[in-house]
């Protein structure tokens, strides 16, 4: 049987030693989240609101602990200004794991506003973004996400489609 | 007691401690208070200093991290108190400068100059060492214990309105190499 594509994810985290994981969760986020929670190599931070995890990787990059953030597409606007004062104005290394609310598969119309959103953000801010869409290009390309992060010195965004995910539907 | 002497109580008390800042007058008053290479300024993200201390005292657990914040950046922020609570980094002093206005813009008065009180909001969040402090003393005594004991530790420093304006180095990508550099981290 074929990996999921979080257990891929997972798999990549731990072996470019991405360890720090803080999120606000999306359904779609449960299972890695649940795995990484499972690993004590992992530390996982459950915040409340996602901004909060802006500084805590920061944070933790100025220590020397690489970590990513997994949020929902909604909790791009919530972090949007600590995205500009921190990683991007002190060229920190970033990586954000983004499942998008208000596009495909959505039920709920009043996500459909900042979703629609959420990609022109990443592009406001000049962040470079990479959407997984099929399982089988799932390791290279969050391979080459952390790659570029930490050699560029920039936030990366991995949108994870909702041909992985499943969307949200009632 | 005045703000200037608050930091410098906290400043001449420091060895090794990686020490985070809230952006305007925290940063300026840690910096005239003097400056070292493990002093990592923000200059924007209002909010973001305990959850980036919060980050730090995760990554580098042997280290004592100190915090200084402001009383309105910690407003802005007052869900990473609930996550520093439940984080309880043993390593973390949390220091707010209260003020209880917003001073870099003018003076406007806030929510802890009106009834807000962050010592019972952090206690309700479940950091049970939080006090505050109106003496130059007992801050000293706070200060001591914050750094030596486990935390986490919060103590809100009731200071005046004197602030400062002796800006720190301004080039975040300086202050990070800075502060990885002493730190024995890998730099560009």
């Amino acid at each position: 049987m074929t990996a999921a594509w979080w257990e891929i994810v997972f798999e990549r985290f731990k072996a470019n030693d991405v360890r720090l994981i803080a999120h606000v969760p999306d359904a779609g986020l449960a299972a890695l989240i649940r795995a990484c929670e499972a690993d004590p190599s992992f530390e996982v931070v459950p915040l409340t609101r996602e901004e909060e995890g802006v500084g805590i990787l920061s944070g933790g990059y100025l220590g020397g602990m690489r970590g990513a953030l997994l949020m929902q597409s909604s909790g791009l606007g919530n972090s949007v200004n600590a995205l500009g004062g921190l990683p991007l104005a002190y060229q920190i290394p970033f990586l954000l794991l983004i499942t998008p609310r208000g596009r495909l598969a959505e039920f709920n119309p009043s996500q459909v506003p900042a979703g629609r959103a959420a990609t022109k953000v990443l592009d406001a801010l000049d962040v470079e973004t990479v959407t997984l869409e099929r399982v089988g290009e799932v390791e290279t390309l969050v391979d080459q996400a952390i790659y570029t992060a930490f050699s560029t010195y920039r936030p990366v965004a991995m949108i994870a489609s909702t041909l992985l995910t499943g969307g949200k539907r009632a | 007691m005045d703000s200037i002497d608050a930091v410098r109580a906290l400043r001449e008390r420091l060895t090794d401690e990686l020490l985070v800042t809230s952006l305007g007058t925290p940063s300026y008053l840690v910096n005239a208070a003097g400056d070292r290479p493990l002093n990592f300024y923000l200059w924007a993200a209002m909010g973001m200093a305990s959850s980036t201390g919060l980050g730090l005292a995760i990554a580098q657990p042997k280290r004592r991290v100190v915090v200084v914040d402001g009383d309105g950046a910690a407003l802005m922020n007052l869900g990473g108190m609930v996550t520093v609570a439940s984080r309880a980094p043993a390593n973390l002093l949390w220091v707010i400068l209260e003020n209880t206005v917003f001073l870099e813009t003018g003076g406007q008065p806030i929510a802890t100059g009106r009834g807000a009180d962050l010592v019972q909001l952090a206690r309700g969040a479940g950091i049970a060492r939080a006090e505050r402090v109106i003496s130059l003393d007992g801050l000293g005594a706070l200060l001591d214990a914050g750094l030596s004991e486990p935390g986490p530790t919060l103590v809100v420093a009731r200071v005046g309105q004197d602030g400062s304006k002796e800006f720190p180095i301004v080039d975040p990508i300086r202050l990070k190499h800075r502060f990885r550099d002493a730190l024995g981290l890998p730099v560009r």
